[in-house]
C-alpha cells in the first residue's frame, strides 16, 4: 500500500541494484558508490509475521569482542611481541 | 467514472481501507494505462461536482446521509482534479520537458485533496476505516514536496549562477519551501490521531504511529531531528494510547529505528541500542537496505556500550558496511593506533554524512585498551613459589610504565616517535579513570600496578 507513491518504484529499484553492485563496486572505492539518500525505506507490506523476520544465516554469532583477536601471528602483533622483548632486555 | 464508482461502492460495503486508498492512486493501473485519460475525459470542470452528487445517490446502492455525500463528492472531484495534474506530469516527464515549477502545482493538487480527507476526517463524517486513504495520501504527498523543492533550487541555482553571488541568500531560504509545508500538514493529522476520542476499536489513534513516521522522516530530511522529540513527548503523554506491539510490524520497525538514531544522536547509548536492536530483531527478512540502515547506528553503537564489535558474518551480506566499518573494527581488535587514525581519517566524510564519526573516534579508546592488554597478556605469570601449584599462577600485574610507552609508540608509527613519557602516562591514566583498566601508577618505581583479582585488570576482558 505505501509503495504505490509515485517516487516509491525507482527507490526500490535503485536499493536493489545497489545491492548488487555493491559486491564489485563499494570495496574498492566506497566513497564513489555510496548513494546520497540513506532514507529508511518504506516497507511494500504493512504486516509479516514472527517467521518473516529470521535472516537466513540466523542470529548466531554476530557480534563479537573486540579484544578477541585469534590472529597473534600478523605482523603488527608480531612487531609488538619483538618490541617488547627489546625494552624488557634494556 | 461509473468504473470507479462501482469499486468505490464495493470498498464502503466491505468496509476495506486498504483497496478504498487504491481507488485514489496517483497512478494508473498498470492493467489500464489510459485510466486517467477515461476519468477526465468522463467529464468536465464545470459538472464533475453535480455527476458525482447524482452518483453517490441510493439510486446507485449508497445510504449516505447529506454530510456524507458532501464530504465524499469533494474528495472524487479533488481527486479528479488531480488526475489532470498527473496527466500532464507524466506527459512532460515522457517528453523530458517538465515546466517550471510543475511538481510545485501537482503538490498543491494534492495537497487539496489530502486536506479534503483531513477535514471530514476531524469532522468525522468521513470513518475510521477510511484512514488508509490518508496514509497513501500523505506518502505520496511528501514525494511531491521534495521532488518541487529540488526542482525550484535546481531552477534557482541556475539563475544564481548568471547573476552572481548576491542571491545566495535568497535561495538558501525558502529551500525546502514545499517540504516544511509538507510537516504542518502532517502535524494537523498527527495531532488529530493523537487526540482521537473515539473508543479504541473505531479510533483514529492507530494511524498515530503511521503519522509519526512520516514525520521522523520528514524532520530528518529537514535536518529538525530535535522537532521529533516534541512529537514523541506527545505519544507518551497519552495514557489511553494502544501499546505500540499491537500497531503492525512495519510501522513498529519504522518507528523504533527512528527513535534509535534520536537517542543515538543525543549520545544516549544505552536507549538507542535498545531500541536498534528491537528494530533489528522485528524487521522483514527481505528488507535489505533497511537492516543496512539499522547497522550504520547500531554498529557505533555497540561499541561505546558493550565494546563489541561486528563479526565478519554479520557484515559479509553488506558491502557497504564492509567497507564502512571493515577496516576500523579490524585496527580496534589489534590496538593498531596509527591504523585507526588512518581508517577514521580515511571514512571521514562518510562517517560525518551519517553522523556517526564523533562515535566511531571513542572507539579509539578501546583500541588503545586493547593494545595495552596485550602487553599485559605478553607479560605472563609470577613465578611460582614452593609448594604453589599451575592453579596458583597469577599475572604478572606490575608493568613497567616503559613496555606500555614502547607498545603505544609502535602502535602510532611514524607519529609514536614523538610521543613524551608524560603523554604516555595521561593516556594509561586516562584509561583507569574510564575503568578501562584496573590499578594506578606508581610514578616512583615507574610502573603501572594492576588489579590482581583474576579478571579485573581490563575489566569485562578475561584478564
Amino acid at each position: 500500500m505505501a509503495a504505490s507513491g509515485p517516487g516509491a518504484a525507482s527507490t526500490t529499484k535503485a536499493g536493489a541494484s545497489d545491492a548488487k553492485d555493491g559486491d564489485t563496486k563499494d570495496v574498492q572505492k566506497p566513497i564513489a558508490a555510496l548513494e546520497e539518500d540513506d532514507e529508511f525505506e518504506d516497507f511494500p507490506v504493512q504486516d509479516w509475521t514472527e517467521e518473516d523476520t529470521q535472516l537466513p544465516g540466523g542470529n548466531t554469532h554476530l557480534w563479537e569482542e573486540s579484544w578477541d583477536d585469534d590472529d597473534t601471528n600478523d605482523e603488527f602483533s608480531v612487531q609488538l611481541k619483538e618490541e617488547l622483548k627489546r625494552v624488557g632486555k634494556k | 467514472m461509473d468504473r470507479i464508482i462501482g469499486r468505490f461502492h464495493q470498498c464502503v460495503a466491505e468496509e476495506n481501507g486498504t483497496e478504498l486508498a487504491k481507488i485514489f492512486s496517483t497512478k494508473a493501473p498498470a492493467s489500464s494505462p489510459n485510466f486517467f485519460y477515461d476519468l477526465r475525459r468522463a467529464s468536465n470542470a464545470q459538472h464533475i461536482d453535480g455527476e458525482i452528487h447524482y452518483s453517490l445517490t441510493p439510486r446507485n446502492g449508497f445510504s449516505f446521509d447529506s454530510a456524507e455525500v458532501n464530504a465524499w463528492a469533494e474528495v472524487f472531484v479533488n481527486y479528479w482534479k488531480a488526475v489532470g495534474e498527473f496527466i500532464g506530469l507524466e506527459e512532460s516527464t515522457d517528453r523530458g520537458e517538465l515546466k517550471d515549477g510543475q511538481y510545485g502545482e501537482v503538490y498543491d493538487v494534492w495537497k487539496a485533496f489530502t486536506n479534503s480527507l483531513i477535514k471530514y476526517h476531524s469532522s468525522s463524517v468521513l470513518p475510521f476505516w477510511t484512514i488508509p486513504c490518508l496514509y497513501t495520501a500523505l506518502t505520496d504527498l511528501r514525494t511531491y514536496a521534495i521532488k518541487a523543492d529540488e526542482q525550484s533550487v535546481n531552477a534557482k541555482g541556475s539563475i544564481n549562477f548568471s547573476t552572481g553571488l548576491q542571491d545566495d541568500i535568497v535561495s538558501s531560504v525558502g529551500k525546502n519551501e514545499k517540504l516544511e509545508d509538507y510537516a504542518r500538514v502532517l502535524n494537523r493529522v498527527f495531532n488529530m490521531c493523537l487526540q482521537d476520542r473515539a473508543p479504541v476499536e473505531y479510533s483514529r489513534k492507530w494511524g498515530t504511529y503511521f503519522t509519526a513516521n512520516l514525520m521522523f522522516k520528514t524532520y530528518f530530511k529537514l535536518n529538525a531531528v530535535s522537532l521529533s522529540k516534541n512529537m514523541v513527548q506527545a505519544i507518551n503523554a497519552q495514557f489511553d494510547m494502544p501499546s505500540l506491539y499491537r500497531f503492525p510490524r512495519s510501522e513498529i520497525v519504522t518507528f523504533k529505528y527512528y527513535i534509535g538514531v534520536m537517542t543515538f544522536l543525543r549520545e544516549d547509548y544505552v536507549q538507542a541500542e535498545q531500541n536498534l536492536t528491537e528494530a533489528w530483531q522485528l524487521c522483514h527478512k527481505s528488507a535489505y537496505k533497511n537492516h543496512q540502515q539499522i547497522l550504520t547506528y547500531l554498529i557505533p553503537c555497540r561499541l561505546i556500550t558493550t565494546h563489541k564489535l561486528p563479526t565478519s558474518e554479520l557484515l559479509s551480506p553488506y558491502p557497504r558496511l564492509q567497507a564502512l566499518f571493515g577496516p576500523i573494527a579490524a585496527c580496534i581488535r589489534k590496538g593498531d593506533l596509527a591504523g585507526f587514525d588512518a581508517a577514521l581519517f580515511a571514512g571521514e566524510v562518510e562517517f560525518v554524512k551519517r553522523r556517526i564519526y564523533l562515535t566511531l573516534e571513542r572507539g579509539r579508546d578501546i583500541a588503545l585498551r586493547n593494545l595495552l592488554r596485550k602487553v599485559f597478556l605478553a607479560g605472563g605469570y609470577e613465578p611460582l613459589k614452593e609448594g604453589q601449584t599451575e592453579a596458583d599462577l597469577i599475572r604478572r600485574t606490575r608493568i613497567p610504565i616503559a613496555e606500555f610507552a614502547a607498545a603505544i609508540r609502535m602502535g602510532l608509527g611514524a607519529d609514536g616517535k614523538l610521543l613524551e613519557d608524560d603523554e604516555v602516562e595521561c593516556m594509561l591514566a586516562n584509561m583507569i579513570y574510564k575503568n578501562l583498566m584496573k590499578g594506578y601508577i606508581s610514578r616512583e618505581r615507574a610502573m603501572v600496578v594492576l588489579s590482581k583479582t583474576a579478571g579485573m585488570a581490563f575489566p569485562g576482558t578475561g584478564v
